[in-house]
């Protein structure tokens, strides 16, 4: 019953980790239009005891090449760090993921060639697609 | 624990903004549990008081409604009273809910102290600023010229000057008029 599967929601999931309620797995589909649609990429959430007064960590576990998450899957997003709010859940959280995946902040990039790139659609969609080519959903 | 177990049931069932909503109304916007010592922000947000309670405690120095980021403070949540709310658990170790806040029915000027001290400055300042001039005007008809507050306006030490002798003036004549209804 804990299994979050959003009927309204296309593509994100998540689920706790086997019996460990702090650990979760999530999967994000990229959005139609965007360099990453047709893409889904594995997260892990980890949560403290002092949910939801403050964020869960959040990975990127499969290979992501975008500006605002670095080679460990590290994800660069207000609402994670300084703007977190405790009526955030998952769902909402993953969303705002989702979304940031296809608008990212190129102004302050974690990973700067990705920001470079970014501006190249085809060239950084093909980017995308060399470091995790296990990502693609088959449809 | 329970967070963690509230969020995947309300991710389920659709949140805020899933086609469900209305399950969710009175659901605490934090815990995503029924709101239990139910507190309103002034923007209208609902939360269980201990929940808000550690929200603003984890935010000393920002403290804005977890939903819509309008400012909150303890002071300005409405507890709500549901019938036989009040008998259910006493508070575990948690500071209890700010009381409701009752606003007296406006009466004329004698609010001193309570909340609204705005309102009572008003008034004070009020009267003492213009119950001179209205007196003689009202009560001795006298010479309208002089004593209108806006004839004997100069700037500097003229109106100054004015000003004081007037307010000699005043007194001199509010004390005699005292002492005429007094012995009248
Ligand atoms: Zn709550
Ligand atoms: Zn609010």
């Amino acid at each position: 019953m804990f299994e979050q599967q959003t009927s309204g929601d296309k593509g994100i999931s998540a689920f706790p980790d086997g019996d460990n309620l702090f650990s979760w797995v999530a999967t994000i589909s990229g959005a139609a239009n965007t360099v990453y649609e047709g893409i889904e990429f594995k997260l892990r959430m980890e949560f403290s005891n002092n949910y939801p007064f403050s964020a869960p960590t959040v990975r990127f576990t499969s290979p992501c090449f975008h500006p605002n998450v670095d080679q460990q899957g590290n994800i660069c997003l207000d609402i994670l760090k300084e703007k977190w709010s405790a009526s955030y859940d998952v769902r909402a959280l993953l969303l705002s993921i989702q979304s940031l995946l296809g608008e990212p902040n190129n102004s302050s990039p974690l990973n700067v060639q990705a920001a470079d790139l970014w501006s190249d659609q085809s060239r950084f969609r093909q980017s995308v697609l060399e470091r995790c080519s296990s990502c693609v959903r088959q449809s | 624990m329970a967070g963690v177990e509230n969020t995947g049931e309300a991710g389920a069932t659709g949140g805020q903004e899933g086609p469900e909503a209305s399950d969710g109304a009175y659901e605490c916007n934090i815990c995503l549990d029924q709101a239990r010592d139910a507190v309103v922000s002034m923007c209208g947000h609902l939360f269980c008081w201990p929940c808000l309670h550690t929200w603003l405690e984890t935010r000393r120095n920002n403290q804005v409604c977890p939903v819509c980021k309008a400012a909150i403070s303890r002071d300005k949540v409405i507890p709500l009273y549901g019938r036989n709310s009040s008998n259910k658990d006493p508070r575990n170790q948690l500071p209890p809910r700010p009381p409701g806040q009752r606003t007296e029915p406006e009466n004329q000027g004698t609010t001193f102290g309570g909340v609204n001290f705005g309102d009572t400055n008003f008034h004070m300042s009020f009267g003492i600023g213009a119950f001179p001039l209205g007196f003689f005007a009202s009560t001795l008809n006298f010479g309208g010229e002089r004593l209108n507050p806006h004839a004997g306006l100069q700037p500097g030490q003229q109106f100054h000057a004015d000003d004081q002798m007037l307010s000699k003036l005043f007194l001199g004549l509010g004390i005699f008029c005292v002492i005429w209804i007094l012995l009248a």
